[in-house]
């Protein structure tokens, strides 16, 4: 019995080790469990970036769900989402500080500095952009990092929030 | 009818004297012996050495070559490992040193950087293939022989390095220091035979084991070893024990 990486319908490669039926279960032993966690934050990460998949929930895990999502949650790797439970969270496989590049970078190339935008247009662009789907925390997160290198500006608009991006780089 | 030689004193002092006279010859004769005996094993020393240095290259490349040299070392009583030199007529004569030293290399990286996935035990077989793999194409091929002459040099390091035969043709190398009882020696034959999984059951069947003792063993290797990973979702018995230097990565 071998045991390969295989290809989901998706295209995405899962490695050999999730063919290994103890890697879904809660391991006694520290040190090893700490390997199974590892390999498990690994692997929901780039899985969710592959299929650009935010929200992770309890329910959709296996049995040691919770106690990884608790592990990821201390590494920052997720931020339990909304705060004060743990049944589901927002996977960080971007961390904020990313967005805020990528969102600053995004507006920058189409044209849209100085202009303001309403959060949902960034959310929803008529063109899909890295940003589409992003949830409104990820987003605010995303903005208020911005704000602290003065790349960004919170604009208040008639329905909802608004954001006028101004270049500048990370470094300013 | 004189007995030869004479009767009385002047015989023993005869007598003496004869004794004295084999005694000398017999060390004379031990001495030539042994004069001869160097001279051979000069010119056995130097034909060694001569056909090791016309060699070298197909020592060092073809693993079939090495291990055919080192059985003729072994033949004739020449320990290639032992010598002066640390690796011994390998690095000294042959002047595969360097290339010992790195084969050592390789092999502690490939067992450090598996450690924990294992827990420090490592079947041979993908030993091999990881140090092959190491190696690339350039480094020539590389045969079990090689690994465990390797490792036999490691020994001074202390680490624990060891080759463990755990029946049925299977090798497993052991790289941390641990006590591995015998009873976790069965576990781990098992585990080889079964593509890495064992459970209580199974050593109660093919042993005959009482189930104390199959559990303690495999506890012992799950909590206090880290030699392997536990399943509680087992579909044949509920709760089953997978040995990861046993199973086949296909990486």
């Amino acid at each position: 019995m071998s045991l390969s990486p295989h290809t989901t319908p998706s295209g995405f490669l899962l490695p050999s080790i999730h063919a290994a039926p103890p890697f879904f279960t809660q391991q006694p032993n520290p040190a090893t469990q700490a390997i199974v966690t590892e390999q498990w934050s690994r692997l929901i990460l780039s899985y969710a970036r592959h299929r650009q998949l935010f929200t992770v929930r309890v329910e959709d895990a296996e049995v040691t769900g919770a106690y990884i999502l608790e592990q990821m949650a201390a590494k920052n790797q997720l931020v339990y989402d909304p705060p004060k439970q743990s049944r589901s969270a927002l996977l960080y496989w971007r961390t904020p500080e990313e967005w805020a590049e990528v969102l600053h970078e995004w507006a920058s190339t189409t044209g849209q500095l100085n202009t303001i935008l309403t959060f949902y247009e960034i959310i929803e662009p008529p063109v899909p952009s890295p940003l589409s789907g992003i949830p409104m925390q990820i987003l605010r997160k995303a903005i208020h990092i911005l704000t602290k290198t003065n790349r960004a500006q919170i604009i208040a608009v008639a329905d909802g929030e608004g954001v006028r991006f101004l270049p500048g780089n990370a470094g300013k | 009818m004189h007995r030869l030689g004479g009767v009385g004193l002047a015989a023993f002092d005869r007598q003496q004297l004869s004794q004295r006279s084999f005694a000398e010859l017999s060390s004379e004769l031990s001495q030539a012996q042994v004069d001869l005996l160097h001279a051979q094993l000069d010119q056995f020393r130097t034909a060694l050495v001569r056909f090791a240095s016309t060699h070298r290259d197909s020592i060092r490349r073809d693993p079939n070559f090495r291990h055919a040299f080192q059985q003729m070392c072994a033949k004739i009583g020449v320990d290639p490992l032992a010598g002066p030199r640390k690796g011994g007529w390998w690095a000294e004569i042959l002047n595969l040193g360097d290339w010992q030293y790195e084969l050592g290399v390789q092999i502690v990286d490939v067992c450090v950087s598996t450690r924990e996935r294992n827990g420090g035990l490592i079947e041979m077989g993908e030993l091999v293939r990881l140090v092959s793999k190491l190696r690339g194409v350039a480094g020539g091929v590389i045969a079990e022989d090689d690994v465990i002459r390797s490792i036999k040099t490691l020994k001074p390091l202390g680490a624990g390095y060891e080759v463990i035969d755990v029946g049925s043709g299977k090798k497993m190398v052991r790289s941390v220091p641990m006590q591995l009882d015998e009873d976790q020696a069965v576990v781990l034959a098992i585990a080889n035979q079964e593509g890495g999984r064992v459970s209580e059951q199974l050593l109660v069947s093919r042993k005959a084991w009482m189930p104390e003792r199959a559990k303690a063993a495999l506890e012992n290797m799950l909590l206090r070893d880290g030699l392997c990973w536990l399943d509680d979702q087992d579909e044949v018995n509920g709760v089953a024990y997978w040995v990861p230097s046993a199973m086949h990565w296909d990486e």
